[in-house]
């Protein structure tokens, strides 16, 4: 149970990480800040979910084996997973200007997706020798997780629209 | 042809640069001697498990301290708005990137093969049986954390947070490079050629080198202009 959560959790934040990176392209090409807003969102999103994917799964290690934190692949590539991505938010707070930051976030987002799949396998490789990776157990939980994921990143999505208008309007206010 | 002697005009004037001030190169390698010594107060440098960990350790030390080095790459073009200059200077963006990662990677490597003889001397590693493959795997690790640490550095040049930024974006994406060069640099510093089952990491590892290379010259012009 605890196990599929883990990886329903996980598998989501991936597809979160690729609408993201694609978003950020997208942005890169267009300059339309609504990608800019819907690749902040589906990040933000994909780390609570592997936040929650990390607790999920130190606590099935911990029923099942007696440790918080086993050195098992899929772990250890979700808590590298929440380093890769953690320092995109920190750069757009530290950024003031909104099209350099976009624009530098979108970079980051995407040199982050193309490491996914080089992390997961060189993770993969050097706990080989001690854990036996455990089969993909997401089953039937990741529909409502995605399901989930999706609305929280269209509710944030919503938010950080309304967010900006507001801005933009006591810009035009203060300058009036 | 022309563009070969834009790279070259960029990474020469770097290195004079830094020849002249040598501020990143004295930090770099102090900060590297200082690691290497730290490290003989966490375990004993005289037990067998020093082999077993010898890669790692190099490795660690020498990301921290290229790190140094390259934090300057940028930052070096701030005063009197020289970054502005060449930005705008009749170059493509690539070629001021490329050039930036040449003077930056020999100035790493030089702070490596400083380090590394230090290193065989104060932990007993052999290292000098095997150091054409280690020099090979050097390079390829060393161009890693420079394409990753130049490009970075040009994303955070403008920010306020700039030193604490670069570390939090590259460690995260260096992982896979790094931990291939550590798996490969711990059976070469033990006399030992590379095993047959670690040919996967030095894949890894060309991969890295080719894939982020190619990310990075792709996306150099939105990092430099915005």
């Amino acid at each position: 149970m605890l196990s599929a959560l883990f990886d329903s959790s996980v598998w989501t934040a991936l597809a979160a990480a690729g609408v993201a990176a694609i978003a950020s392209i997208l942005f890169l090409r267009s300059r339309n800040f609504l990608y800019d807003s819907l690749a902040l969102a589906t990040t933000e999103i994909g780390l609570v979910l592997l936040a929650a994917g990390i607790v999920a799964g130190a606590i099935a290690g911990r029923l099942a084996g007696g440790f918080w934190w086993t050195w098992d692949s899929r772990l250890t590539t979700a808590l590298v997973g929440v380093l890769l991505y953690a320092p995109y938010l920190m750069l757009r707070r530290a950024i003031e200007e909104p099209t350099r930051r976009a624009a530098s976030a979108a970079v980051v987002s995407i040199f982050a997706l193309f490491d996914v799949p080089l992390i997961a396998l060189a993770v993969n490789w050097w706990l080989a020798r001690r854990t036996v990776p455990a089969p993909f157990s997401a089953g039937w939980m990741i529909l409502p997780v995605a399901i989930l994921g999706a609305a929280l990143a269209w509710m944030r999505l919503r938010q950080e629209q309304q967010r900006r208008a507001q801005d933009a309007e006591r810009r035009t206010a203060q300058e009036i | 042809m022309k563009y070969v002697r834009q790279v070259a005009t960029v990474t020469m004037k770097d290195l004079r640069a830094e020849l002249r001030t040598k501020e990143a190169i004295n930090a770099s390698l102090a900060f590297a001697l200082m690691i290497l010594l730290l490290f003989s107060y966490t375990f004993d440098p005289e037990q067998e498990m020093m082999r077993q960990v010898s890669g790692g350790l190099l490795w660690i030390v020498f990301a921290f301290a290229g790190t140094l080095t390259l934090n300057r790459s940028f930052a070096r073009e701030l005063p009197n708005d020289c970054l502005d200059a060449l930005i705008a200077a009749p170059i493509p963006g690539s070629a001021l990137f490329l050039g930036k990662c040449f003077a930056s990677f020999v100035l790493v490597l030089a702070v490596e093969l400083v380090s590394l003889p230090v290193f065989g001397i104060f932990y007993r590693v052999h290292w000098t049986p095997q150091f054409p493959a280690l020099f090979g795997v050097l390079l390829l690790g060393t161009w890693a954390l420079t394409i990753i640490g130049t490009i970075f550095s040009a994303l955070t040049v403008n920010i306020k947070l700039r030193e604490v930024m670069l570390p939090m974006l590259t460690y995260p994406i260096l992982m896979p490079a790094l931990m291939s060069a550590m798996r490969l640099t711990t059976s070469l510093v033990n006399g030992q050629p590379i095993p047959e089952d670690d040919f996967a990491w030095l894949k890894m590892l060309v991969g890295f080198d080719v894939v982020f290379t190619a990310v990075s010259l792709v996306l150099v012009e939105t990092v430099l202009v915005g």
